[in-house]
């Protein structure tokens, strides 16, 4: 198991955001998590990212128990969430974005000098994996268009070893090249045999790639099904509670 | 959303396009074949020469000041800073103490004044401009009582060829000049340091997020701005062998018009050296042409300033669609 979470309890105040939810992801596998505006989706994934310590319940990242006080932690962990904003520098060059705080050094009379060749050889290569095209990885980022800064966001986890990648919405607000672009991104991360946890409104979307599917439902995880055998049909319902009228009517 | 690609490398020794480092050596080369022909003093090595020497002092703050507002910071207290510093140097020469103590000793005066304001800033989440505007009251206040309105005079030379004097043909300002940009320049594009300093400027939230500590880089940033301003003051000592009460007075909103029009974003995230050093020369040429054609020291300002909206205007009349740039 990659990655998992056992009871987790999110309060604020007198709502209670997350009910003992349990939630977790198999090495390589795109998990998507679905639900409605307000189910607990966003505080399920601060809790994972590190932005929400949560009151009650256990994480654990590749069979250890971890505890997050900040996104930073997180990150240390090998878990990258790439939000919509995606937190690049704009201002700055795809070079520059994917090895920020990673930076390669060759010292030289004990400066360490910026080795800017062997970061910009990695780049490439990296993006070669992902099949990520830019204009020139010495452009800056906010340049370029919502698909490739994705694919930049997703290059930069890559090269901080990242092992669970959390996306958030990361086809929303993108032309439809840029979804499919997008979609084959998240393969490629399942080829790489690293998880991804897959926030999406888009059903489409999440039947294409994902492996299965886990439902929240005010704040609870109501079920995870596999995506090969359930149909969007299935999943909308339980998404709207559908399933519980029809239930309460038979 | 950016709708077209744009390709531009990011040549970060000069402005991502280099535009406003040619439009500035256009103008200094106007004004300089404009003051050629109105005086014939302006294009003198003498001239030239002392007008380097100075706005030496400008000149080594404004490199600092470019790293701070790069950082999407900025510090109108290094004029409390130099004077502070300068009045440390002159007591430590007037108490007898060595060359090799009094140059330290005003370095770490600079350097620590600075670190203050970067704490003051990261640590007690002041808005910068706040922040030093502060400092720079209680350090000009500073000054006031330590030398109660009077100068600290006749101070020993041992300084004055940094400034004054001569490597074969080379002035030695210009020398100290070369090697402060020069060591900024590695600090900001050959290290991992001036990276970080670009990405807080850019995004501070997205800097923190892949691990740099930002507060760090901040404080050490504002504390090497300091360090300049020290430096700044041992040059000045050097050069005038006292401490004036008016010492410091201008240098802070100078050092910012002169980054601000060489191309440095008052927002931060982007900038050049070079920039910066030609608005220096700009700036001085200016002051020195205008002085040498008779004209009123006024109305230098009055150009400067303006220059200044305009550059303002235009930068973000063309970002008006990209809220994060100005």
């Amino acid at each position: 198991m990659m990655f998992k979470m056992t009871g987790i309890v999110k309060r604020f105040g007198g709502l209670t955001a997350l009910d003992t939810v349990d939630f977790a992801v198999e090495h390589g596998e795109v998990m998507a998590l679905v639900g409605d505006n307000g189910a607990g989706k966003s505080t399920l994934i601060k809790t994972m990212s590190g932005a929400h310590a949560p009151d009650e319940g256990t994480i654990e990242m590749m069979g250890k128990t971890v505890q997050f006080r900040s996104p930073q932690e997180a990150w240390e962990s090998g878990i990258a969430t790439i939000y919509q904003e995606l937190a690049l520098a704009g201002k700055m060059t795809v070079v520059d974005n994917i090895f920020l705080g990673r930076e390669i050094k060759k010292p030289f009379l004990g400066i360490p000098f910026l080795d800017r060749q062997s970061m910009r050889a990695k780049t490439g290569k990296l993006l070669k994996e992902l099949d990520v095209h830019v204009p020139s990885i010495d452009s800056w980022v906010e340049s370029m268009s919502g698909g490739q800064r994705q694919g930049i966001a997703i290059a930069r986890a890559l090269n901080m070893d990242a092992n669970l990648i959390i996306m958030d919405e990361p086809t929303a607000a993108l032309a439809v090249a840029e979804v499919r672009k997008v979609l084959s991104f998240i393969k490629a991360l399942r080829e790489q045999g690293k998880s991804v946890v897959l926030i999406s409104h888009n059903i489409q979307d999440v039947f294409e790639v994902s492996d299965r599917i886990s439902v929240m439902r005010h704040g609870r995880c109501i079920t995870v099904r596999e995506t090969a055998k359930t149909d969007p049909q299935e999943i909308i319902g339980l998404i709207t509670g559908a399933h519980e009228v029809r239930a309460a009517a038979s | 959303m950016a709708t077209q690609a744009d390709t531009r490398p990011a040549l970060r020794f000069v402005s991502p396009t280099g535009s406003r480092e040619l439009a500035l050596l256009a103008a200094i080369l106007v004004a300089g074949a404009y003051f050629t022909l109105a005086s014939p003093y302006f294009l003198s090595v003498n001239n030239l020469v002392q007008t380097m020497r100075a706005g030496l002092e400008l000149g080594i703050v404004s490199a600092g000041m470019t790293l701070v507002i790069i950082m999407g910071g900025i510090d109108v207290s290094v004029g409390g800073i130099l004077a502070v510093s300068a009045i440390v140097i002159g007591k430590a020469y007037q108490a007898g103490l060595p060359v090799y103590i009094v140059s330290p000793l005003g370095l770490m005066a600079g350097t620590a004044l600075g670190a203050v304001n970067g704490f003051v800033t990261t640590k007690l989440k002041v808005p910068p401009i706040i922040a030093t505007l502060g400092s720079m009251y209680i350090f000009s206040a500073v000054m006031f009582l330590v030398i109660g309105g009077s100068w600290i005079a006749g101070l020993p030379a041992t300084l004055s060829p940094l400034v004054n004097g001569w490597v074969g043909f080379v002035p030695a300002a210009a020398i100290v000049l070369f090697f402060v940009y020069g060591l900024m320049w590695i600090i900001l594009r050959k290290l991992a340091f001036g990276n970080h300093i670009y990405a807080i400027g850019c995004d501070e939230q997205a800097a923190r997020l892949v691990g740099i500590n930002v507060d760090r880089t901040k404080i050490a940033t504002y504390a090497m701005l300091g360090f300049l301003a020290g430096l700044a003051a041992l040059l000045y000592v050097a050069r005038m062998r006292n401490v004036e009460i008016n010492i410091g007075t201008t240098i802070a909103l100078e050092a910012i018009a002169a980054t601000i029009l060489g191309g440095t974003n008052i927002r931060g995230g982007v900038g050049s050296l070079l920039g910066t050093l030609l608005g220096v020369v700009f700036i001085r040429i200016m002051q020195n042409g205008l002085v040498l054609t008779g004209v009123s020291s006024l109305w230098e300002t009055v150009i400067i300033g303006s220059l200044l909206i305009v550059v303002l205007t235009v930068d973000a009349v063309r970002n008006r669609n990209n809220p994060r740039a100005i």
